[in-house]
């Protein structure tokens, strides 16, 4: 167990994530507390998509009273299945919350057949 | 999961109590942290996905009070595969250690972190005491 008043960083920590899925697109958000643009990283490797995103230690000169949270990094891999359309995957960050857009590639979206009459 | 924070919330109140100042209570969310210093209390909230119009702040000399809620944000026409973030509503009184000066409190969110800065009212302010000679 982590000591109170210890100042090493913990790990990188899995941020709790929500998925999402209609028939254009998975839609993933991920909470990412201190987390700003520049220090989020998604990175795809075959079909394993990692998030990772880097988390100033906003620790304060003084003493510290109370202790329920560390800035931790994050990091969180998830597997992306074939029928995403890796190109134009998108994301966005606001108020340290990450979402993730997995656009459906357009050979697997559910079409109208059209029945000729024989 | 929920035996570390009991163990964690026991830790705390020991700590408090042994400087003999409030504690936190015992509900869980947000979660923050308390810097001394000096002159001035300082709180740091992690509240990812929160703007300043979703939460409510409110201070006695004594005490500081989060609230607001962030509601399950399932987009229409999407199914959920998976659901970690739950929505909630949340009110938590953090009990401060030193009166503080209703005037002087500063509140500001960034990236889904909250810092409120009190400072301390003018009889809790650490002051030097001289030392007399014989």
């Amino acid at each position: 167990m982590e000591r109170m008043n210890g100042t090493t960083r913990a790990d990188a920590a899995a941020p709790r994530v929500d998925i999402y899925e209609n028939k254009d697109e998975l839609l993933l958000v991920a909470d990412l507390p201190g987390a700003t643009e520049d220090s989020v990283n998604l990175h795809l490797d075959k079909d394993v998509l990692t998030v990772e995103a880097k988390v100033v230690d906003g620790a304060l000169p003084g003493t510290l009273l109370a202790r329920e949270w560390k800035p931790t990094d994050w990091r969180r891999s998830f597997v992306v299945p074939d029928t995403i359309d890796r190109e134009r995957i998108k994301a966005e960050l606001k108020d340290g919350v990450l979402k993730l857009r997995l656009p459906k590639s357009e050979a697997v979206k559910p079409r109208r057949i059209e029945v000729r009459a024989g | 999961m929920w035996t570390m924070w009991n163990e964690l919330g026991r830790e705390l109140d020991r700590v408090f109590r042994d400087f003999g100042v409030g504690t936190f209570t015992g509900a869980a969310w947000p979660r923050a942290n308390l810097w001394d210093r000096g002159s001035e209390l300082v709180l740091q909230a992690e509240v990812p996905g929160l703007a300043e119009k979703d939460i409510k702040l409110t201070a006695t000399q004594e005490s500081l009070t989060l609230a607001g809620e962030r509601l399950a944000q399932a987009p229409e026409g999407y199914t959920v595969h998976r659901q970690e973030r739950a929505p909630l509503r949340f009110q938590r009184t953090f009990g401060l250690p030193y009166r503080i000066d209703l005037e002087k409190v500063a509140a500001s969110v960034k990236n889904g972190v909250l810092t409120v800065t009190m400072q301390k009212a003018s009889s809790a302010q650490p002051r030097q005491i001289a030392i007399k000679g014989a």
